[in-house]
């Protein structure tokens, strides 16, 4: 057994030549002649027309492969858990890691562009190159911040500030000053107002930048000025990627062309438009991670929550933090659990019963790719609208309506029956109060 | 028939022998040794194999009929099922032509023997599959048949624009219908117009008459038809047509009286026509124009490929699907390379088949690589082959590698691991392991037949079964219903299930005749392990532990024993082979640690299925122990196939008793979906209004149930049903059932009362703890109330406990009956029932949901398949893997953990809405599954209308773990 308990290793090698690239995750890298028969299977599938897609071994372990571009394969191997509890959860395992080949390729895209790794003239250079990366790949294997949602289900992850209209405006206003349409200030690595542009931008790209601002700002820069391809809109030519920290946790960027430069925007643009708005922002930051307004009044017994808008591709959460632990309640799933027990049921839902329409910002030629995990979905003759979960550490309850998803969990002390109309409430709260 | 397989083959006979045989069977239903004189021996002693397995399947007289009814009923179909069964009975003929044919012609009539000539004439034809090259052996009645040969004669010379073209049509004609018409049969059509109803006048079809045929013999040329005959009902003859032959017998106006009245009694028979069509793009002359028509044969193609027939047809219709069964050694043998030699055994051959055969090295090296990767062995992978997904399912055992892939559409990956460890497991039944199943050449041909079957069953359902009346197939259902770890039951009233018990029981304590040590002083020969019953596919009755009998189920299902059993009568069915139960097997693996002193005998163990009309019995007998060691590879024994035989003719007084609770109202009572769709009602129309925006119409129904969750408890009870009023309405049809079940229990009749109260009492507590604990979830509470009762029945495997609460049950259920009578809503459209400990399940009978039919209800019965898949599979995280493979089980928190209850709301509208205006009705409805591991294990699915209130539900939960406990 080479693979810890649960990690995941992503390998990454030349589609025509199995030139390996670079390895990622997981402590001990896997061994090269292992890594040399995962790529050979998938290759000798290759040559007799038939394509490997995917594999899964008893408790849980999973290997995906994926050749993007016909330029980089992919391949994601996750260890399944020694500790038991059945096969079950690798079903969930495999959107996870297709959804982390996705975002790895994207990114490799977002760093250095479409052309380079299509090519792939040089791969020494390649390799060189790919090391600016990382960080990004990194923290898409790692999933170092809690609560980021966007990764798994290609919806940005949304703060709802207390009073959006003025945040609305301010970035509206420094955005055109800076020769741009596309703004977006970002609140606790999440996004808190943007322009209409920004999310007119693919799903995808939409998350990946809010991972690169993450990882931007975690490097603690006050701005700073970096080239991004779009994966999506133009992936060949690149763009400058502009960054300002306005306060800590708070960031403001634009993406733009050759003008202006980074230090007339720092000097001449950023104090005119948000100088004024400190205390908004503050009033932002108080949000905190429970990403909707104070307006909002949630039941008492909702633990946590994920709220997708289908329709703008946008979603909220969060994770009630226990204020007051009864000591009449069982041990309450900590909160890390919680965000953890969160993903697996959205994961869970939507593979088995709720569509999942980010497909429609898929590449035609990539379309055959991804439509190869078979969709349980689709094998019934009416449509899910609501479904729930008993566990043991708590229960889930979800449902779909046409414009949203919810996914909520609450402590097993709330009756099963009464788990719809907590859930029903809840929507209606938040979407009445926000218009989310 | 060089494709006939070689042991597992199966053989009918004509009807006339059939008959005797029944006869004798019923008179004397125990032979003693002295009757085995060579006229009474049994019908299937010549098939009984080299290795003593024995597989004889035969149909019963009224069903042959009823195929042929259907057949006519389908009109103008081509079939061959008569020459198929003339065939048969051909084959045996000719096998045992010493000992039968000689003597039994002799008594019977002229006619039969005179058709019977017929018969054998036919064959050889038969046997070339159609083709008529007339290679038959000289007789009176056969003149040369009717041929291409004649026809491409005609071709040759015949410069035509129009071309003679051969038809073939089956009709189906009884003679016993002309004794009540009082038309004379000297008539001038005779036999031709009074049974065939073609009319015929001589000397009309001059110009067309052959000029080769003289005056006396002209040809039959179609003058007319017959209202209402056979001939005008199959709309395939058309006036102008010639008709040349009779079952291949050539027919002119000379002899076709003669042939006619040869014909014995219902049959169905082929008629050759000569008709005149336009040229159909044919350009040589040589192709033969001859049309055939694409036969639905009326015996059932499940029967035929039993039969061992047809097999290559059947494959052929799928081998565009790729799927493949290999066994694949991982020992490289480099000594003596031979090619392909790690394939020990491979299924089927067919271009997409070899496609997955070409990438077994990928199978191979995954299943060596990924183990060390990952620490587990290989489960499943997905490939994608052209356009179709297929997953491959791995099982490892020691150095060999079995690998089976199936489509995507037919088999989710959440099910795949349970087809393939059925697989294994029916696998090891039959053959004790893997290794031993694989790697004997000889057994090639039988695993061959059995993957076929497999396959057949996974892939194209719909050809197994009779295509005219049965519905499609279910194939979630089909996957999910024969997945479970469990047998369908059929709750029988108890005083028939006594009898049957008592029948059972007294067969199984083998104290008759000569099975008794006494008789001869000899050890007896097999010990009887336990016996289970089937009538028309469920379960009625069980003897047996529950790995035992779901060893024998897995056999059964796996060649189509149950549904064989309940669409088509059963002349008689006899199975022997030796069996390797593995619970057995098992536990003689490790014997001598659970129990010091006693170990599990090293006998073997034999399976004896017998079959008589609807009912079926499966024995399990034990050889060694303290029976005699078996030797070699015994046949079955006529004793014990005889005695089986006397048991089910026994058996047979109770069908009547068992159809009318087939044919009683729906236990727990049903609704059809289709009844709350349609927009008649107000009621409906709101309530189709209000689950269509759930987000805003449940509210206020919501606040209240909410608010009344936070008071005291006991009152929540009743604040919860009286607060929401959108919900009053069905929460007051079942309120009133609950509470009518604990009011007038006692009013019933005298005899159910005592049952009745504590049912009431547990009804009570059942709410009333679940109220308590908050919902589902709770288990503390309810263990207690519900183990009080159990304590009575220590022994969970004995099953007379079983039958009493199911009996409890049955009078819950006939008291629903009555309710639904009085007019309260009933809004259960489903459930699924399933009894770990004892192995069985109880679902809605097929008569049940047949009766149900309407165009959604199907729909939402395939539905809620697919979504007990998704939910058994959510379940069996959390259960331990089933001992096989490495079982170390700990609570894990990784994944979403054990999984208690499961629901999913679905919405339906009705199909083909055209009306603009308004928006197309809906209707909700909710699939639950629930699974409790405490007390006893038990998995429980229901399909209800969303308009239930949720805590009936609950309720309905714990009605029936406390009923079927």
């Amino acid at each position: 057994m080479m693979l810890q308990d649960g990690s995941t290793q992503l390998l990454c090698l030349t589609a025509s030549s199995g030139v390996p690239l670079f390895t990622r995750g997981a402590s001990k890298q896997l061994p090269f002649s292992v890594i040399g028969s995962l790529n050979g299977v998938h290759m000798f599938g290759g040559g007799q027309r038939v394509l490997l897609s995917s594999c899964e071994t008893e408790r849980g372990g999973k290997v995906v492969w994926r050749v993007f571009q016909d330029s980089v394969m992919l391949i994601a191997v996750n260890g399944g858990h020694q500790a038991g509890g059945g096969g079950g959860s690798s079903k969930e395992e495999e959107l996870h890691l297709r959804r982390l080949l996705e975002n790895v390729w994207n990114c490799m895209v977002l760093v250095l562009g479409q052309d380079e790794l299509a090519s792939a003239r040089n791969v020494e250079r390649l390799k060189r190159d790919l090391r600016s990366c990382f960080g990004l790949i990194d923290q898409l294997l790692e999933e170092r911040q809690e609560g980021i949602m966007g990764n798994l289900t290609h919806c940005a992850d949304c703060l709802l500030p207390p009073n959006p209209a003025a945040l609305q405006e301010a970035v509206e206003g420094f955005t055109q000053a800076a020769d741009s349409e596309f703004g977006c200030l970002m609140v606790h690595g999440r996004i808190a107002a943007a322009t209409e542009k920004w999310w007119r931008l693919a799903p995808q790209e939409v998350v990946l930048l809010s991972a690169l601002m993450r990882s931007l700002s975690a490097s603690g820069s006050s701005s700073c000025d970096y080239p991004v391809f779009l994966p999506q809109g133009s992936p060949t030519v690149a763009h400058r990627l502009l960054r300002f920290q306005l306060l800590p946790g708070a960031d403001v960027c634009v993406l733009c062309g050759p003008t202006p430069s980074l230090r007339r925007a720092e000097s001449g643009l950023v104090g005119r438009f948000w100088s004024p708005m400190v205390e908004t922002l503050r009033g932002c930051l108080a949000v905190g991670e429970r990403c909707l307004p104070g307006s909002v009044s949630l039941r008492p017994d909702v633990l946590a929550l994920l709220l997708i808008n289908r329709e703008t591709r946008r979603s909220v959460s969060c994770v009630r933090s226990s204020t007051h632990p009864q000591p009449s309640d069982p041990a309450l799933p900590s909160k890390t659990r919680c965000w953890e027990l969160l993903k697996l049921f959205y994961i869970f839902s939507t593979t088995r019963y709720f569509s999942q329409e980010e497909t429609l910002c898929v590449s035609p030629e990539e379309k055959p790719q991804r439509g190869n995990t078979e969709d349980f979905a689709l094998g019934f003759s009416h449509q899910p609208l609501q479904c729930y979960l008993v566990g043991e550490e708590c229960k889930c309850f979800g449902l779909q309506t046409p414009q949203h998803q919810l996914f909520l969990l609450t402590p097993l002390s709330v009756p099963t029956f009464a788990l719809r109309t907590v859930a029903t409430q809840t929507l209606s709260a938040i979407t009445g109060n926000t218009g989310f | 028939m060089a494709s006939r397989n070689g042991t597992e083959t199966a053989v009918r006979r004509g009807q006339t022998e059939k008959g005797d045989n029944s006869d004798s069977d019923s008179t004397s239903s125990s032979y003693s040794s002295s009757d085995y004189s060579d006229d009474l021996e049994p019908e299937w002693l010549d098939d009984i194999q080299k290795n003593g397995e024995l597989f004889y399947l035969e149909l019963s007289e009224g069903e042959e009929e009823a195929a042929l009814a259907q057949a006519t009923a389908n009109q103008g179909v081509s079939t061959n099922h008569v020459r198929f069964s003339e065939k048969e009975a051909e084959i045996i003929t000719e096998q045992n032509k010493k000992q039968r044919c000689g003597s039994r012609t002799k008594g019977e009539p002229t006619l039969k023997r005179l058709a019977r000539i017929l018969r054998r004439k036919r064959r050889p034809s038969q046997r070339r599959g159609g083709g008529k090259d007339g290679g038959k052996d000289s007789s009176s009645l056969s003149s040369p048949p009717a041929s291409i040969l004649k026809n491409q004669a005609g071709q040759r010379q015949g410069v035509m624009v129009q071309q003679q073209q051969l038809k073939e049509v089956c009709v189906y004609l009884n003679p016993k219908r002309l004794g009540g018409s009082s038309t004379p049969l000297s008539d001038r059509g005779g036999l031709l117009e009074a049974l065939l109803g073609v009319v015929h006048r001589p000397g009309w079809s001059r110009g067309q008459g052959d000029p080769a045929a003289g005056r006396r013999e002209e040809r039959l040329t179609v003058h007319g038809l017959v209202p209402n005959s056979p001939a005008i009902k199959c709309g395939q003859i058309l006036i102008g047509d010639v008709l040349v032959a009779v079952d291949d017998v050539d027919v002119t106006s000379e002899n076709i009286e003669r042939v006619l009245s040869c014909i014995p009694g219902p049959t169905q028979v082929r008629l050759t026509l000569e008709t005149v069509g336009p040229v159909e793009g044919v350009s040589g002359g040589d192709s033969p124009s001859i049309h055939r028509l694409k036969a639905s044969p009326p015996v059932s193609q499940l029967v035929r490929l039993l039969w061992g027939e047809d097999t290559a047809e059947l494959q052929m219709s799928i081998g565009h699907i790729p799927h493949i069964v290999m066994y694949l050694s991982l020992k490289l043998d480099s000594a003596s390379p031979q090619e392909e030699q790690e394939i020990l055994y491979q299924y089927p051959v067919s271009e997409a088949s070899g496609q997955l055969k070409g990438v077994r090295g990928i199978f191979l090296t995954l299943c060596d690589m990924l183990e060390n990767v990952t620490g587990g062995r290989i489960i499943s992978s997905s490939l994608l082959l052209g356009k179709h997904l297929v997953h491959v399912g791995y099982w490892k055992e020691s150095n060999n590698l079995l690998v089976i892939g199936l489509p995507a559409e037919r088999v989710p990956l959440l099910y795949l691991q349970t087809v393939v460890g059925g697989v294994v497991r029916t696998l090891k039944v039959m053959y004790g392991s893997l290794d031993s199943a694989f790697c004997k050449a000889d057994h090639a041909p039988r695993l061959d037949h059995f993957f076929c079957l497999f396959f057949q069953q996974l892939i194209q359902p719909s050809r197994l079964t009779d295509s005219s009346s049965a519905p499609p197939p279910d194939i979630s259902g089909t996957l999910f219903l024969d997945g479970l770890p469990a047998v369908r039951w059929l709750t029988l009233p108890p005083e028939i299930k006594m009898e049957v018990d008592t029948v059972l029981s007294d067969f199984e304590s083998s104290d008759f005749g000569e099975m008794s040590e006494d008789f001869f002083g000899l050890r007896r020969l097999y010990v009887t392990l336990g016996s289970c019953l089937f009538y028309k596919s469920y379960l009625i009755a069980n003897h047996l532990p529950k790995e035992d009998l779901l060893d024998v189920c897995l056999y059964c299902q796996h060649y189509c024993l149950l549904p064989l059993a309940s669409d088509q009568r059963v002349g008689q069915l006899v199975i022997w082979r030796e069996v390797f139960p593995q619970h057995r097997a098992q536990q003689r693996g490790h014997s001598g640690s659970s129990a010091p002193g006693y170990s599990q005998p090293h006998g073997r163990h034999f399976l004896l299925i017998v079959g008589l009309r609807h009912f079926m019995q499966c024995v399990l007998l034990e050889a060694g122990g303290c029976a005699s060691p078996a030797l070699g590879s015994p046949g079955p024994d006529c004793v014990y196939v005889d005695q089986v035989k006397a048991t089910l003719l026994q058996l047979e007084v109770l069908e009547a008793g068992i159809e009318e609770r087939l044919n009683a109202p729906p236990a727990p009572c049903l609704s059809c979906a289709d009844w709350f769709l349609p927009a008649a009602t107000a009621r409906d129309r709101l309530d189709s209004l209000a689950s269509s925006s759930p987000v805003l119409s449940k509210l206020a129904g919501a606040v209240k149930g909410s608010s009344a969750g936070s008071r005291g408890r006991s009152l929540f009870g009743e604040k919860a049903r009286r607060s929401s009023p959108q919900r009053s309405l069905s929460d007051s049809g079942s309120e009133g059932q609950a509470d009518g079940g604990s009011g007038s229990g006692s009013s019933m009749a005298p005899g159910l009362s005592p049952h009745s109260t504590p049912d009431s009492a547990r009804k009570l507590g059942g709410r009333r703890d679940s109220l308590g604990s908050g919902g589902s979830d709770g288990s503390g509470g309810s263990g207690g109330l519900f183990k009080i009762p159990r304590m009575k029945h220590p022994n969970p495997f004995y099953l007379g406990t079983l039958k009493k609460i199911l009996t409890e049950r049955e009078t819950e259920e006939m008291y629903n009956t009555m309710k639904l009578t009085s007019g309260a809503e009933n809004t259960l459209f489903h459930y699924v029932m399933m009894e770990t400990v004892q192995g069985i399940f109880i679902a809605p009978t097929h008569r049940e949901v047949a009766q149900l039919s309407g165009s959604i209800h199907p729909q939402l019965i395939r539905n809620f398949h697919h979504c007990c898949l998704s939910i058994r599979a959510a379940f069996q995280q959390s259960l331990p893997p089933r001992g096989r493979r490495g079982a170390d089980r700990s609570q894990s928190s990784r994944g979403l953990g054990p999984v208690k209850e499961h629901g999913v709301l679905f919405q339906c509208k009705p199909e083909n809405w055209t009306d603009q205006r308004k928006p197309a009705p809906t209707m909700t409805y909710w699939v639950i599954g629930r699974m409790l591991l405490e007390p006893v294990p038990q998995e429980f699915y229901v399909c209800f209308h969303d308009s239930v209130a949720e805590v009936p539900v609950e309720m309905a939960f714990r009605l029936s773990f406390g009923l079927a406990l």
